[in-house]
């Protein structure tokens, strides 16, 4: 007689199927990789090089030619539309890296060591939680320079908050489980302790976190551009929107249309994978 | 000396639908539940007892499950043919469930007498307000609360585990059940409050009369408080009987398994310094089941006929009173 | 913990994060800022010009006592003259209130009663079809620009459409109605989509508890279960959620108001950020900080009252 043995699948394992599964994630995944490819591609100068090129008269309609019609310069809406992709995924990306190695550190630290270290982090966040966020985000990228970098900058250094907060409960509560004082027995050290055994158990959260994260980095760079703060001399989504608001009244449509749409379903991706994410990830929920 | 029957579950099947397909948690379960006697249900997790019994209830979350065939008479009324209005009126009322979790299955922003006090609003409307509180305190004192005109003012998370749970058995009490489902009551109590738990609903089931259906894995439990035992697994019943036979001679290799995994407090000698024992393998996902019967990868007494050219095993009365489903039971 | 002594401890919070706010709109705008005489004055101004006006403004005083300066505004409330418009930025704010409050009261409490609405329908439905519309709805409500939705509002339903006015302001009730209608709806268009979700997870997280299928086990129906059992407990959630919403409030909404020209404190707050009018910056972060800080204090109180398990001990 053979006793059947069965693997337990690990929680990747049984994240990436539950993931896989879901077919609104894998839409979600394979948008949002459509529009990395963009910008890559966009930026350098495989595609839509010439976006300054014009091609039309000035405000051109959509068109056979021109999906998206032509904005003033009779440039290429839907070329500027792309080009505008190397700024959101850019600005997504590295100000939701920023904010995440800024969050999780210092929620680590504080949930980890407790007592004034906690203490100073906890009345750091609030510091920052009560000076409103809009604010912050005004403020500091206008004394960066404005431009992307300033942009990315402030969202990196404003969107750090919320993670930290999770994190830190997150390793409070960890702190004191057997699996940590089991490591303390066989001599690990507080570095080893956090870093090799704690953290690992909190990556769901930062895994999910990012998503969300990115999504907001992207909306928020689109109002900073358009308050004139963000990006100047290339196209992005938000100077798309700015200008919008004088072609209205001229029944021109289009630039604020590609620009909305453009946001939108990537925003959207992101949203869809956030939750999907959440529901393939999270420990409590796996095997129900 | 006949008792009265009060449940007759036959061929019960109850499938579930998840993003992998749909699974079948319960196959055909045949029950009968007499007046005066303890129904165990044993089997370990995943063998399908929570869900029997909450079919009983209809309390089956529909999506994603659903009882998709057999009949659950109660005193000759089918319930799964009644409204589910008039299903209403007979959970909490004449047939009461409680529940596992004593600490979660209790409302934390409300009192111990207001929920009791909703029982009897909803089944027992006709009675005064003095009436029902009275007999809020009165369901207390039954279960052995002390001081119950204090407590029906107080929040659940004031009173200790065991507490909480002869609280739950009130609340179950109040209208005078027929029948009480006790799924898994005293897992989560410590073992002295289990003791207590137990005494108490056997006196209680003297006192009112009733029928109990007990869900539990632990044997021991099972040893204390059941006439009859159904074991479980992997959605079928595969043994039943009564609680002395099932102890003494189990036919099933899955039963006898599981006696033999008790570990023994006063053997000596040899036995007392040999390995605990265990039912070798792990029990299969309802996803993948074998041809045949389900516990062939786990048997010591497989044989070729157990894996699949007859179909699985069917249960039948090997002995009178005695069912089991085996190809190959033990003598 | 004796709830007096508890309030009065949170409170006294405000003190160090009352100082580490000023610290770093100090730093923010002190430190780190471009020189704002260049800004007042313009290019052309001389050397000796750009002087004199430091001095006026009291930058050229060392960076202590330009912080403790701004910590003393914080504990007075008084927050001196706007460099741009030279009022006294306390009637400013006095001015500014109440147009942000005409649009952001209204729009709070609409809001909330529509989305809480919807997410009762959505919880008692959850699973079937309307509630998985209902989440994809909120999600892709979300994923849309507030900008897009500011200027196809204004655009469709002012310009188009003539319903509403685009910009201005009238004073007075019930002049200003007509000016505030759009902004609340986008307000509220706007809110429509986050509120719903999460007091649909609320509710939903509420629902699954075993508390409920224990009430299921007694005979209530689902009407009784979601209305009694399963409110009472998401309220507590929700309702601390809406109280430290309201601080923010006072700024109104620094877009909208600034959109559709209404003269409201977030209005104020925009036109001060960019033309780096200093005082004006830092008087309403350091209103909205200190709002923000009572009413955590009061989020942390009601959450006291309202949940038992925390109130008795």
């Amino acid at each position: 007689m053979a006793a059947v043995e069965q693997q337990s699948k690990s929680l990747w394992q049984h994240a990436m199927g539950t993931l896989f599964r879901d077919k609104m994630a894998v839409v979600s995944i394979i948008i949002i990789l459509f529009y990395v490819i963009m910008a890559a591609l966009s930026a350098t100068g495989i595609i839509v090089a010439d976006w300054t090129e014009e091609v039309g008269p000035s405000y051109g309609p959509p068109s056979m030619d021109n999906w998206f019609g032509l904005d003033m310069f009779g440039r290429s809406v839907l070329a500027k539309t792309i080009k505008g992709t190397e700024v959101a995924m850019s600005v997504g990306l590295i100000a939701s890296l920023l904010s995440l190695v800024i969050g999780v550190t210092l929620g680590a630290i504080a949930g980890y060591f407790g007592g004034r270290v906690d203490e100073f982090i906890v009345w750091f966040y609030t510091t920052f939680t009560s000076i409103p966020n809009i604010m912050l985000l005004v403020a500091i990228t206008f004394i960066s320079g404005k431009g992307l970098k300033a942009v990315i900058l402030a969202l990196g250094l404003t969107g750090w908050v919320g993670l930290c907060r999770l994190i830190r409960g997150e390793v409070m509560r960890h702190k004191d489980r057997e699996y940590v004082h089991a490591a303390s027995a066989i001599g690990a050290g507080n570095y080893r302790k956090l870093v090799r055994h704690i953290l690992p158990n909190v990556t769901h959260i930062m895994i999910i976190n990012f998503s969300l994260q990115f999504q907001i980095a992207i909306k928020s760079e689109v109002i900073l551009s358009y308050l004139g703060l963000g990006v100047q001399g290339r196209p992005s989504w938000g100077i798309m929107i700015d200008d919008a608001k004088l072609e209205l009244a001229r029944g021109v449509w289009w630039q604020l249309a590609a620009a909305t749409f453009a946001m939108a379903i990537v925003v959207l991706a992101f949203n869809i994978l956030g939750d999907s994410l959440r529901d393939a990830l999270d420990p409590k929920l796996k095997g129900k | 000396m006949s008792e009265e029957k009060l449940l007759e579950i036959r061929n019960l099947q109850v499938q579930f639908n998840t993003d992998r397909g749909a699974v079948t948690a319960v196959k055909g379960v045949d029950l009968d539940v007499y007046r005066g006697k303890t129904l165990g249900i044993v089997g370990e997790s995943g063998s399908g007892k929570s869900v029997t019994a909450l079919s009983i209830m209809r309390l089956i979350p529909d999506p994603p499950g659903k009882i998709i065939e057999g009949h659950i008479k109660f005193k000759g009324e089918n319930l799964l043919d009644i409204s589910l209005s008039d299903m209403r009126k007979i959970r909490g009322n004449k047939i009461a469930m409680i529940f596992q979790e004593p600490m979660t299955s209790l409302n934390p922003v409300f009192t111990v007498g207001n929920q009791i006090m909703e029982v009897l609003d909803l089944h027992q409307s006709h009675l005064s307000k003095k009436q029902k509180i009275a007999k809020c305190i009165e369901s207390l004192d039954l279960v052995g609360i002390p001081a119950p005109e204090k407590r029906i003012k107080e929040y659940p998370h004031q009173l200790s585990g065991g507490m909480r749970q002869r609280v739950m058995i009130a609340m179950a009490l109040a209208c005078e059940p027929d029948i009480l489902i006790a799924d898994e009551p005293t897992t989560a109590l410590d073992v002295t409050i289990q003791a207590q738990i137990l005494e108490l609903m056997n006196s209680l089931k003297e006192k009112m009369g009733m029928g109990i259906i007990f869900i539990t894995h632990d044997l021991g439990v099972v040893a204390e408080m059941c006439d009859e035992v159904a074991v479980m697994y992997c959605g079928k019943i595969i043994e039943e009987s009564d609680v002395f036979t099932i102890f003494k001679h189990p036919m099933h290799p899955y039963t006898k398994g599981l006696m033999e995994s008790i570990p023994s407090f006063d053997s000596t000698g040899i036995e007392a310094k040999s390995r605990l024992k265990t039912i070798e393998g792990m029990v299969p996902s309802l996803f993948d089941l074998p041809k045949g019967c389900n516990f062939q990868d786990r048997c010591s007494e497989v044989t070729d006929e157990c894996r699949g050219i007859k179909g699985p095993p069917v249960l039948e009365d090997l002995v009178a009173g005695h069912k089991a489903a085996c190809f190959n039971p033990l003598k | 913990m004796n709830l007096y002594v508890y309030t009065l401890r949170r409170l006294l919070y405000i003190i160090p994060v009352l100082l580490g706010v000023c610290a770093i709109v100090f730093f923010l705008f002190s430190v780190v800022s471009p020189d704002p005489t260049l800004i007042m004055l313009g290019k052309h101004a001389s050397v000796q010009q750009m002087e004199e006006l430091r001095r006026e403004l009291g930058l050229d005083r060392p960076w202590f006592i330009q912080y403790l300066d701004i910590v003393k505004s914080a504990f007075t409330f008084d927050f001196g003259r706007s460099w741009s418009t030279k009022q006294e930025i306390s009637t400013m704010i006095k001015q500014g209130a109440i147009p942000s409050l005409t649009l952001s009261l209204p729009a709070f409490v609409i809001s909330f009663v529509i989305s809480i609405t919807v997410s009762l329908m959505v919880a008692f439905y959850r699973g079937k079809f309307l509630d998985k519309i209902a989440v994809f709805g909120c999600v892709s409500m979300m994923s849309i620009s507030s900008l897009a939705y500011i200027l196809f509002g204004q655009w469709f339903f002012g310009y188009k459409l003539g319903w509403f006015e685009i910009s201005g302001y009238d004073y007075g009730f019930p002049d200003f109605i007509p000016y505030v209608l759009l902004p609340i709806l986008i307000w509220v268009i706007l809110g429509l989509g986050p509120e719903v979700r999460f007091y649909r997870t609320v509710l939903l997280d509420e629902i699954y508890q075993d508390y409920v299928r224990t009430a299921r086990a007694k005979g209530l129906g689902e009407h009784v279960i979601l209305f009694k059992h399963v409110l009472k407990n998401a309220l507590i959630p929700i309702i601390t959620n809406l109280i430290i919403s309201i601080p923010f409030l006072i700024l109104g909404a620094l877009l909208l108001e600034s959109f559709f020209s209404i003269p409201g404190l977030g209005a104020m707050t925009l036109n001060a950020v960019n033309a780096s009018d200093f005082p004006v910056i830092k008087a309403m972060t350091i209103l909205t900080s200190v709002a923000y800080i009572i009413f955590s204090v009061i989020t942390d109180i009601c959450y006291t009252l309202v949940d038992p398990r925390v109130r008795l001990r």
